[in-house]
């Protein structure tokens, strides 16, 4: 347990981030969600995800981080919301062509609405997300040649 | 008229920021905030007075929205400068580490 205190930042620091970091979890999966409705959408809601990941890392060091999100996860998620975006705009092609909004719109201004437009916006924050906490990681674990020889 | 003279006032702070500092983080500091100031001239260009946000929304009257090509403009500006400032503090950390120095008066031989 001592051993665990000494990494990342002062108790403060720590107890504050996790009390907070669920929290910034969870609005930026609003922001994500509402993105057909309010301001915001993909590239928000994905940063914001991206932002409560670096957060922790800030606060705890790098292996508490890592173990929650590992490397291999967010190069996995980052190829992820790439194929699922191109993936949504070749399923067009079932009802005539590109980007064609297959799904039922539903009514407009609720949640579950838009068809595809949603799909859309996860896709994007999980490309995002995933690669804006991959370059945080490439930056931290950027090791130097005098740092190695120590 | 005066609140565009403001913008490039901002964008002048960050002209003389990275023309004059010698450390590279500052440097970066100075790029960033002439982008954001060039940010800012393009959404106050698409304000309009007493305008609202050009989000449709149930009991909403179209009437005076502000003109929203800029904002979509500027969010795309954004993302590339989110790219380029990634990029740039990459490109400081590998300086670092073959010179051992921010400062760009410094960095003066080729070393291989």
């Amino acid at each position: 347990m001592s051993k665990e205190l000494e990494k990342g930042m002062s108790v403060i620091v720590k107890t504050v981030t996790r009390l907070t970091v669920g929290l910034i979890l969870l609005y930026g999966i609003y922001i994500l969600s509402h993105g057909h409705l309010s301001p915001g959408g993909g590239f928000a809601g994905g940063v914001i995800i991206a932002l409560s990941f670096v957060h922790l890392m800030l606060a705890y060091g790098k292996e508490t981080a890592l173990k929650k999100l590992p490397k291999q996860a967010t190069s996995f998620f980052e190829s992820m919301g790439a194929l699922m975006f191109l993936s949504i705009a070749l399923l067009g092609f079932m009802g005539g062509h590109f980007f064609l909004n297959f799904i039922s719109k539903g009514k407009p201004f609720n949640l579950f609405s838009a068809g595809i437009i949603p799909l859309c916006n996860i896709a994007i924050s999980l490309k995002v997300g995933a690669g804006l906490f991959a370059i945080f990681i490439a930056l931290v674990l950027l090791k130097f040649d005098s740092e190695k020889k120590r | 008229m005066n609140i565009y003279l403001l913008c490039l006032v901002l964008f002048c702070i960050g002209l003389y920021c990275v023309l004059r500092k010698r450390n590279i983080i500052k440097i970066i500091v100075g790029l960033i905030i002439a982008e954001y100031a060039v940010n800012l001239f393009f959404v106050l260009v698409g304000y309009r007075m007493e305008g609202r946000a050009p989000i449709f929304s149930p009991d909403a009257t179209i009437a005076n929205m502000v003109d929203e090509l800029p904002q979509a403009l500027v969010l795309t500006s954004i993302v590339i400068g989110l790219a380029t400032t990634a990029l740039l503090v990459a490109i400081a950390m590998r300086i670092y580490q073959k010179y051992g120095t921010f400062d760009i008066t410094k960095i003066k031989e080729l070393k291989g």
